[in-house]
């Protein structure tokens, strides 16, 4: 069955990843550009918005987009495959940096309170975060290995965690600033040699120039937000509506939980005290707050419990972004067919799970649980997927003028002629804060530059590799079919209380299918979108278990279609002698109160109803109503039987 | 995946299935568009054509209709599209015709089971022959009227009908079963 999430699922998913970092930022931007941090790092929260803008118009124009998908329709394939290998680069490190900060905070909170408990041991921070990491990893490994429903479940429950955090740590600062003020964050830069990178020694000549470091320096604060292209494709119906709603929530949140925490660590914890916090910002804000030194404790073990969650939330999306891109490049045949290789059980793409793991798990071992230096190595494929998709975007304004579903706003319509400022401008914004980071955030260059070239050239070979094997260029889903003998299988998933069955046969004649999905209704109907093998004779009977070609590629554009409504399906395969048998058959087995074919090239819509109501009759054990239903272009028929 | 075959017919058996056929249409009983007149036993060696012609002439025939050829021509044309005929031995021959206002129907029961030409693993054991109007609105009759009968004649009632010595018989295993 492909199934839909929510956009509170969707938001849940992405801001698992975004809002995480809340719990790190701080430390690290400070530590690169000094006080002035929370004011970059609300900054780019704020630009966070025009990029979720960015996203919904590439995403409404490709429902399975993502930034490889929109650059490769506006510049072409090598540059889609250069954007999309820095954004692995990020998914690469999004895992590990959240899974070391996690460990760093459980190392911090045991050192806080093991002594109160007498007990006179010392947690080696950064051996406790690779052991924790490595542990994080694991579980959520086997979590996406069994498939994004109960993964869901799990972001969902971490945010509305998260929600609670965040209303008792900002209630307890209210008072604490109450009895105790705040010193607002100075609007000043100190830049460390370290943090100008390859500017070094120009300190003084930077001028405006130094607000673009400072900002580049606190763009992790966005890193999260392609994932939101990735969950486009598993969003419910309306699925415009509900990807606007998901942008709309994960930028307030986002917004008012990081920029908010920010603010409150420069502005609570007295600057000595904060510098033995920078791994773990959030712990020095819950034991600077006003208050019994027992609450304090109380309020960072909450602090850091919540903060293990997200943290480890985010190595779960960057788990599931990387397989949906990887799945992308896949489908295009960037990557290895074998890849794409379904989980027998849980119908995963699992070997690409297992190869991102396998990097995220390389990484921890190789930082040491250092995270200012995952930091610095951070955000590079962030910066460079935004800089690629703005530029995709733009491009496409003047490529492909087919109306869109939505823009980003302010378009100045010139002479008949749509100019896309606010686009433009997004995309100098962008492509300069990612020049400036080049020059500025060394690690990240170097390591992300050596990364993406090891990726590309990764794509390179399979692409030409899957080209040698395979001479037809269109792409096919992979399926998991379920050989069970009877419909039991099919009919537990068939819940809901009216089920409708749609005849399919000709990838090219899906007009019925499409029109039924418009209307359909997911939360009281199951859909079951049904063909028949039809073989003869001893055929029938040797007949093997598997989707041939010409299956493979009708239930491709079933599964397109169903993601495009965002409407939940359930795919059916049956092999039988006669096509009217085995739809009857099938019908009455899952209880359809509906059969709707679409308009046949061979027989006349009174010859096909004809029939069906012949074959209904003779199979019928119940007196259960039936409608059926004959769609085509211009062609409605409907008949209660 | 699930296997299907269209079924194969069963044996006769001696306790015959009491699942309550569908009602054809709001209230119509397929008893009731039969009378003796319209039910046959051909005698045996007639082949399917035979049978079909028969059952026009004695249908249209009952109805007044003196052109029954023309009936006939229209029911063979529809007999060269999909086949009507099902597993359960019954041959559903059917055709919407001009001219009529109501549903005439009648039913060839064939003592020895005939092939049907276009599908000669097929059995005919029970022929039901019917015309319907030719309106649109009458189209949802058509094909109820195509269940209805298609669900009523199961192999357990062809079974009795066969069985059955007379088409007053046969008209009442028809009643008893739609009771």
């Amino acid at each position: 069955m492909l199934s839909f999430i929510s956009f509170g699922r969707a938001a849940a998913i992405v801001l698992c990843d975004m809002a995480s970092t809340a719990w790190y930022i701080g430390g690290i931007v400070e530590t690169a550009i000094g006080p002035a941090a929370p004011w970059f790092i609300l900054g780019v929260l704020f630009c966070a918005a025009p990029v979720l803008m960015l996203y919904i118009e590439g995403s409404a124009m490709f429902v399975r987009g993502g930034v490889y998908k929109v650059v490769r329709e506006s510049m072409g394939g090598s540059l889609a495959k250069v954007s999309v290998s820095a954004l692995m680069f990020d998914y690469v490190l999004t895992g590990a940096i959240s899974a070391v900060s996690a460990g760093q905070y459980l190392a911090g909170l045991a050192n806080s309170a093991l002594p109160r408990l007498h007990i006179h041991w010392t947690v080696n921070p950064k051996l406790f975060a690779v052991v924790f990491a490595l542990c994080v990893v694991a579980y959520f490994w086997r979590q996406n290995i069994r498939g994004i429903e109960e993964s869901s479940d799990k972001a969902i429950k971490i945010m509305s965690l998260v929600g609670v955090m965040a209303a008792v740590t900002f209630t307890w600062a209210a008072y604490t600033i109450y009895v105790r003020g705040f010193n607002w964050p100075a609007l000043r830069l100190d830049f460390t040699h370290e943090s100008l990178g390859w500017l070094k020694g120009s300190e003084h000549s930077l001028g405006k120039l130094g607000l673009l470091v400072a900002f580049g320096h606190a763009f992790l604060g966005m890193s999260g937000l392609e994932t939101l292209a990735q969950v486009y494709r598993e969003m419910e119906a309306p699925k415009l509506k509900n990807l606007k709603r998901a942008a709309a929530v994960i930028f307030t949140f986002a917004l008012f939980l990081t920029g908010t925490i920010s603010f409150l660590a420069v502005g609570l914890i007295p600057d000595d005290v904060r510098r033995t916090y920078a791994d773990n910002l959030l712990s020095g804000l819950a034991m600077s707050m006003a208050g019994p030194h027992w609450a304090q404790l109380l309020l960072q073990a909450f602090v850091v419990l919540v903060g293990v969650l997200i943290l480890s939330g985010a190595v779960n999306t960057s788990i599931m972004g990387s397989n949906g891109v990887l799945n992308r490049l896949a489908e295009d045949r960037i990557m290895p067919d074998s890849l794409r290789h379904l989980h027998p059980r849980f119908g995963t793409t699992h070997r690409m799970i297992n190869l991102v793991v396998l990097m995220q798990a390389i990484t921890i071992i190789l930082c040491r649980g250092d995270v200012y230096l995952l930091g610095e190595a951070y955000a590079f494929g962030v910066i460079w997927s935004f800089v690629f998709n703005a530029g995709a975007v733009l491009v496409l304004r003047f490529k492909d003028r087919s109306k869109r579903e939505w823009k980003v706003p302010f378009n100045l319509i010139v002479a008949r002629h749509e100019l896309p400022l606010g686009l433009a401008a997004l995309f100098l914004l962008l492509l300069s804060v990612g020049l400036v980071n080049l020059m500025t955030k060394t690690i990240a260059t170097v390591s992300g530059v050596a990364f993406t070239a090891f990726f590309f050239a990764l794509f390179l070979i399979s692409e030409r590799l899957n080209k040698r094997e395979r001479q037809h260029g269109e792409h096919r889903e992979k399926f998991n079919l379920r050989s069970a003998g009877d419909l039991a299988i099919v009919r537990e998933e068939i819940e809901k209380p009216n089920r409708v069955l749609v005849a399919v046969r000709d990838p090219g004649n899906l007009y019925h299918l499409n029109k039924t999905l418009e209307s359909h209704d997911s939360e009281t109907t199951d859909l079951v979108v049904f063909t028949s093998r039809i073989r003869k004779g001893l055929g029938l009977v040797d007949e093997t278990i598997s989707m041939d070609n010409d299956e493979e590629r009708l239930f491709t554009k079933v599964i397109e279609s169903a993601e495009k409504h965002g409407k939940t399906v359930t795919p059916m395969l049956v092999v039988s002698n006669d096509p009217f048998y085995a739809i009857t058959q099938a019908a009455q087995a899952v209880g359809a109160t509906e059969v709707v074919f679409g308009v046949s090239a061979k027989l006349s819509t009174d010859a096909q109803l004809e029939r069906l109501a012949m074959t209904w009759g003779s199979l019928q054990t119940d007196k259960k109503a039936v409608r059926f239903r004959i769609l085509g272009p211009g062609v409605e028929h409907a008949v209660d039987l | 995946m699930s296997w299907f075959q269209k079924k194969t017919p069963e044996p006769a058996s001696e306790s015959p299935k009491t699942t309550p056929p569908a009602r054809v249409g709001k209230g119509l009983k397929v008893s009731s568009i039969l009378t003796e007149d319209t039910i046959l036993f051909p005698a045996e060696g007639h082949d399917k054509a035979a049978v079909l012609q028969s059952l026009a002439a004695a249908v249209c025939g009952k109805a007044g209709i003196a052109d029954w050829a023309a009936f006939l021509a229209k029911v063979q044309e529809r007999e060269q599209g999909i086949s009507t005929t099902l597993d359960t031995g019954l041959s559903l021959p059917h055709a919407r015709m001009d001219g009529i206002a109501t549903i005439l129907a009648g039913m060839a029961i064939l003592k020895k089971p005939i092939p049907d030409p276009k599908q000669t693993d097929l059995a005919i054991r029970v022929m039901f022959l019917f015309f319907s109007p030719n309106k649109q609105d009458a189209f949802p009759l058509h094909l109820q009227l195509l269940r209805g009968v298609s669900s009523l004649l199961q192999p357990a009632l062809i079974d009795q009908l066969t069985a059955a010595s007379s088409p007053t018989a046969a008209l009442e295993l028809v009643k008893k079963l739609e009771a």
